[in-house]
Order: C-alpha cells, then sequence, then structure tokens
C-alpha cells in the first residue's frame, strides 16, 4: 500500500487541531443514536483486496478526499453524503458539508459522529492507520486505489454499484470511455510529447511510472521522462537538464497561483535557462489532472489539445477559440484566465 | 600554546584554502548530470576569457545555474555558522555550544518565517528578521542558562534544547495555520538545505550576503585577543584592561547576524558551529587570532562536502544538508559532552 508519508510533527499539530475540531462537531452531533436496527448488506472487494460488508442500501456516506467526494458529486448522490473533508473544494457545495478535518489526519470521533454506514477512502492520500481505525470501530470503508485511467472508471463504476447509483455510473463512465477513445483515435499516429510532469516546484517533485497521472500523460499523447519506480519522486534540477523533456507540464491550483506561468518562469532563475521554457513549451493543466475523478477526463483532454494542436484542427477548424472550449484552462506564452471553470460535462 | 606568527596564520590559512579548492572541484564535477573534468575546465576558461557563445547552454546552466551558486551558498552559510559557533563558545565560555544546538536556529527560522508571511517579496527583511530571532533567542537562553548568578554549563544546554523545541512548535503551528505557504518547501528548508535557487539577480545577491559576512565575522575577529585573555578568566582579563561587556556585546552582536545570515538562507543546519571550531582547535591550537579565519575557511570545507554528499548519496534525488550534518554532527555532541562529564 502506498500511504502517503508526511513530516511527523505537522501530522501531530494537524492530529490536534483536528481533534478539537472533532470534539465542537462531536457536541453537535444527536444526542440519541438511532435505533439499531440489523439491515441487509452485501459483502464487497475494495480495490486493496479488503473484504468490505456494506448496508444494501446506503443512506450516509463520508468522503476521506477531494476526488471521492467529486466522484459522489458526479453520480448524483450528493444529498446522501453527510460528511468530507477540508480539502473538499469541487464541487464548490462540497465546501459546505460538514468536515471531518484534513484527509492525512481526518478525525475518527467526527467520522463517527456522522453515522456515516459508507466511508469512502483512497491510497492516495489517506493513511492506513485512518482505515484500520474506522474498520476497527465497525464502519465500512471502501478503499479506492487507482493507478490507471482505466482503474480509476473501473473504481468509479464500483462505487456506483455499491451505493444504488449503478445507472448514473453505468452511463457516466460510458460517456467517459467514449471521449477516451474518440481522444485515442485523433492522437492516433502521434509521437508522445517527451514532458516533465511537476507536482510540487518546492522541492520539484514529479510523478512516477505507476500513477494514474503518468497514464493519464500518455492517454494525452505525453510521455513522462521520469521514469522512477516511486510514486512521487523527487528531483534535482539537475536532473531536469540531464532528461531534457520537451514541455514542462504544471498543475494548477495548489497553493502556488504562479506554478506554470510562463511570464514567471521567465523571470525564474534556472528555469528561465531550460529549453521548454525558452521554447515556451510550458503547459498548465487544471488540478483535476492529480484528482482522479471523473474532471480528470477533461484535463486528460486538454492536455491532448495543447500538445497535439494539428491533431484536432479537422475537428476544430477555429483553432483560435480552441483553448476556451475546455474546462481545464492552458496556456502556452499567452495567459489566458480561469473563466470558463465550468461544472461537469458528463455524469450530472 | 605555539606563539602565532603572521606566517603560521598565512600558511594555515593558506592549506585550508587548498583544501577547500580542492572540495570545490570535486564538488563541481560530481552531480547527476555528467560533465567531464575537462569539459569543465574549458567552460571555466571560456567563461573567464568572455567567449559564452562557445559554451553549450546546457553546461553553461549547471555549472554557473546550479552547481556554482549552490557552492557560494555552501562557503558562505559554513563558514557563518562556523564563526559564530566560535563565538558563541567563547561569549558563553562553553565549547558545546553552537548555534543550532543552543535554539538559536530555531529562533532565527521563526523570525524568517514570520517575515515571510508579513512580507513575502523583500528578502533583506528576512535576513534582518532572522536577526532579530537569533539574538532574541540567544538572549533568553543566555538568562534562562543562569543558576545562582553564574553561567551552568547543562542548565544552559538544557535551556537551548528547550528553547528549540519550544520555537519549533510555534513554527509548526504557523506552517499548519498560514494558509497558502508551500508546506514541503518549508519543512525541507526547515532541515537545512541549500537547493533552493537564488533570487533573480545573483551576483548582487551573493555580493550583499558575503558583505554583511565580512563585516560580521571581521568584527568578531578584531576582539580575538581579547577574547583569548576572556578565556584564561574575566576577572584577569578585566585587570589586564579588557571591555569585557563590550567584547561581549560585539561578539554577541556578530555571532546572532551570522546565524540569521545562514539561516535565511538555507534552514537551520545543525552541528557545524560545533564541529568545526572544534577539530580546528584539536589541530591548530586555541588561539583565537588563528582559530576565528580558520575556523570560516574550515566551515565552508565541511559544508561544501556535506552537500555534495547530500546530492550523491541518494542519487538523482538529493538529501538535506543538515541530515548529513547532524549525522556527522550528533555523535561528535555526544563524545564531547561525556568526556566533559568524566
Amino acid at each position: 500500500m502506498q500511504f502517503r508519508k508526511s513530516c511527523p510533527s505537522i501530522l501531530l499539530l494537524a492530529l490536534a487541531l483536528t481533534l478539537s475540531a472533532a470534539a465542537l462537531q462531536a457536541n453537535q452531533a444527536p444526542a440519541t443514536p438511532p435505533a439499531a436496527a440489523p439491515r441487509a448488506s452485501a459483502q464487497v472487494t475494495d480495490e486493496l483486496g479488503r473484504k468490505v460488508n456494506v448496508p444494501a442500501v446506503v443512506r450516509r456516506i463520508v468522503s476521506l478526499a477531494p476526488n471521492l467526494t467529486e466522484t459522489v458529486y458526479a453520480l448524483g448522490l450528493q444529498e446522501r453524503l453527510a460528511g468530507d473533508t477540508d480539502y473538499c473544494d469541487y464541487p464548490r457545495e462540497a465546501a459546505a458539508k460538514p468536515h471531518v478535518g484534513g484527509p492525512m489526519s481526518p478525525s475518527i470521533e467526527a467520522i463517527v459522529a456522522l453515522q456515516p454506514d459508507l466511508v469512502l477512502a483512497t491510497t492516495s492520500i489517506n493513511r492506513v492507520e485512518t482505515v484500520d481505525a474506522l474498520a476497527h470501530v465497525g464502519i465500512p470503508v471502501y478503499v479506492s486505489d487507482p493507478h490507471t485511467v482505466e482503474g480509476l472508471l473501473a473504481g468509479i463504476r464500483k462505487i456506483a454499484d455499491i451505493t444504488g447509483a449503478s445507472a448514473a455510473g453505468k452511463s457516466m463512465v460510458d460517456d467517459l470511455q467514449t471521449r477516451l477513445d474518440s481522444l485515442h483515435a485523433a492522437l492516433h499516429g502521434r509521437t508522445p510529447s517527451r514532458v516533465l510532469f511537476i507536482v510540487w516546484s518546492s522541492p520539484l517533485i514529479s510523478v512516477g511510472q505507476g500513477t494514474f497521472i503518468a497514464d493519464a500523460l500518455k492517454l494525452a499523447g505525453a510521455e513522462s521522462v521520469v521514469k522512477s519506480t516511486k510514486n512521487w519522486p523527487e528531483m534535482s534540477m539537475e536532473e531536469v537538464v540531464r532528461l531534457r523533456p520537451e514541455y514542462l507540464i504544471f498543475a494548477r491550483g495548489h497553493d502556488d497561483p504562479d506554478a506554470g506561468s510562463l511570464e514567471a518562469l521567465r523571470k525564474k532563475p534556472v528555469y528561465r535557462d531550460l529549453k521548454p521554457v525558452r521554447d515556451g513549451h510550458v503547459v498548465s493543466v487544471s488540478d483535476s489532472i492529480d484528482r482522479p475523478a471523473p474532471r480528470m477526463i477533461d484535463a486528460i483532454e486538454a492536455l491532448a489539445h495543447e500538445l497535439h494542436p494539428e491533431a484536432f484542427a479537422a475537428l476544430h477548424p477555429d483553432s483560435a477559440t480552441q483553448q476556451w472550449d475546455f474546462p481545464a484552462l492552458l496556456y502556452t506564452g499567452a495567459y489566458a484566465t480561469a473563466s470558463a471553470k465550468g461544472g461537469y460535462s458528463c455524469g450530472l | 600554546m605555539r606563539p602565532l606568527t603572521p606566517r603560521r596564520l598565512l600558511s594555515v590559512c593558506a592549506i585550508l584554502a587548498g583544501i577547500l579548492f580542492v572540495v570545490v572541484v570535486f564538488s563541481l564535477r560530481l552531480g547527476a548530470y555528467s560533465i567531464s573534468s575537462r569539459d569543465i575546465v574549458m567552460t571555466l576558461i571560456n567563461r573567464v576569457l568572455g567567449r559564452t557563445d562557445q559554451i553549450p547552454s546546457e553546461f553553461n546552466l549547471v555549472i554557473f545555474g546550479l552547481r556554482l551558486p549552490r557552492i557560494a551558498l555552501g562557503i558562505l552559510v559554513g563558514a557563518s555558522l562556523s564563526v559564530a559557533g566560535a563565538g558563541f563558545q567563547a561569549l558563553l565560555r562553553n565549547p558545546l555550544a553552537d548555534p543550532y544546538v543552543l535554539g538559536v536556529s530555531s529562533g532565527a527560522a521563526l523570525g524568517a518565517i514570520l517575515s515571510l508571511s508579513l512580507a513575502p517579496h523583500s528578502p533583506l527583511a528576512m535576513q534582518g528578521a532572522a536577526f532579530l530571532g537569533a539574538a532574541g533567542t540567544i538572549a533568553a537562553v543566555y538568562f534562562l542558562g543562569r543558576r545562582g548568578g553564574q553561567l551552568d554549563s547543562s542548565t544552559l544546554l538544557l535551556a537551548g534544547i528547550i528553547s528549540a523545541s519550544f520555537l519549533s512548535a510555534i513554527i509548526s503551528f504557523l506552517m499548519t495555520t498560514l494558509a497558502g505557504r508551500d508546506l514541503r518547501g518549508m519543512a525541507f528548508w526547515l532541515m537545512g538545505d541549500l537547493s533552493s535557487a537564488p533570487p533573480a539577480d545573483p551576483g548582487k545577491w551573493f555580493g550583499w550576503l558575503f558583505f554583511v559576512f565580512f563585516i560580521a565575522a571581521g568584527a568578531i575577529y578584531t576582539t580575538a585577543s581579547d577574547l583569548n585573555l576572556i578565556l584564561t578568566g574575566e576577572e584577569e582579563a578585566r585587570h589586564l584592561g579588557v571591555h569585557v561587556g563590550r567584547v561581549k556585546l560585539v561578539v554577541y552582536v556578530s555571532a546572532s547576524l551570522l546565524t540569521g545570515l545562514a539561516v535565511s538562507v538555507s534552514g537551520s543546519i545543525g552541528y557545524v558551529g560545533l564541529l568545526v571550531p572544534h577539530v580546528i582547535r584539536m589541530i591548530f591550537g586555541s588561539d583565537y587570532r588563528l582559530l576565528i579565519p580558520a575556523t570560516a575557511i574550515g566551515g565552508a570545507i565541511a559544508i561544501v562536502f556535506a552537500d555534495t554528499l547530500a546530492r550523491m548519496v541518494v542519487a538523482p534525488t538529493e538529501l538535506p544538508v543538515g541530515a548529513m550534518t547532524a549525522l556527522a554532527g550528533a555523535p561528535v555532541f555526544i563524545y564531547l559532552l561525556r568526556r566533559r562529564m568524566r
């Protein structure tokens, strides 16, 4: 299992903060527990191979990661989402749900107080200790572990099935698959661009071959120059010079609004001398590319259009407006503002 | 103690400078991107002769954009921390004093982080805030470390360690609560790291940093013969006409400034200020007139060497250089502590 590790002192502090938040939320929980009537349940196997007993009818879901919250909304299950995390900011309504803390160190008490009959977790941001603690108090936890885009789609289907949204899940995944297929057809015969995907700029962190991002890059007609077997390898600048990427790809959002801005990079020492920056080959893609949720397909399409505009020339004769067609906005050279940050193009 | 002659001073400094040169060449040669020694020499020659158009752009970037600035930063930080360590050891009359152990580095880091959150885009504000943090911490540790009006060695160390953990807790709190801050980057920086790129105009920036370094280290050097007397006994020094209070003030301000300078550019790199003055004392004796310049060059050697190792051992990724110095320095600290207790 590849649960992310972090600085212990930060974790401890975050834990202390979430514990105090939990105390507040615990006060708001109903004083009397509901009648514990035995309900029909089915055993399902999650993406780590754990056996989980999920009630036949799931009424209260707690999501422990932004991508899972997005998926729940995309499946139309938002009424049943009882709580999510401090990081769940998309769609905007998700931020108004009760929070259980950050994904790395959610408050177990706050989760229990929300009385969920299903908790959704992911290996890419949650910790195994959280999952174990919830399982220990008898709360079923479905853990998703996507390493490819195909795995992501299968996971969405599975979550839809166990939450009683099979029909919505099937139509959404079919639609996403169709879009991926037409993308594949459009990119047929193109040489993949050699790219460096930058998850984080200081210290410089890229993606390893086993991550869903590396797979998403392939689907977008790109190939990561980093061949590491680690999921989130830390890179030195010299290594970047040695690998000679053609493009730098940044995930926009997070805390660094400058990341991927060509103007900012042209002023930054070292970066300004990198070939991709000199050539203007800097792509800033929506941060949905590092969130394995339905919106990730938007980001893949947008990236493909940016890297291989000529492949889509026939589809979009008016190439000037092409950049604006996608929710995941890009800029190479010209800075496009985030005006089209829209909703799902599918599923809702 | 062997008498110090100008000749001995110069020859010791020349030998150490020679070692530093070898380490710099070694460091310039090694890295993830491989360049042959011949190419490095050719690049340097072409640069010196102003034939920049003949240098391949990747060599230019790797040597002048990445490796040389990093080496220059290592020299500055190593020299600053070591001279600061030697200064604190004289000021507190305690050979275990070191900016990191005494919590001074944590104080400087707190100052730097506060200035980053209050005035993010003014680099010299960061150096100033780090200096204030360092000076405030050493003052607090000095007063906490006294017992019955006397500086007590173990109380002083405890006061330093407690201050460091208290300040680290405040730093963790700030890092968690300040929205929009780059957590991982800061965590890396706190461990001591030389990989951060210099700002847009590296030449001017380094010029300023080295200027401040020479002022502060020079100020400590002017007190060197007084420090020698103070170390044999404050009363005796006073009788011989040394202004003890003034000397201590100069050393206190300068050592805090050097610590603030080093921490503001590289985070808290531990144990250099302890290790280097000790090694120099063991080899060349404890005359401060020789110790200060020798320690400055020795510290530069230690950090450039440690950083080269930090870049190499887990290549292509990098360790923070603070991890390397702690690996070497912490055992030495324990050894010195046990020897004193006997």
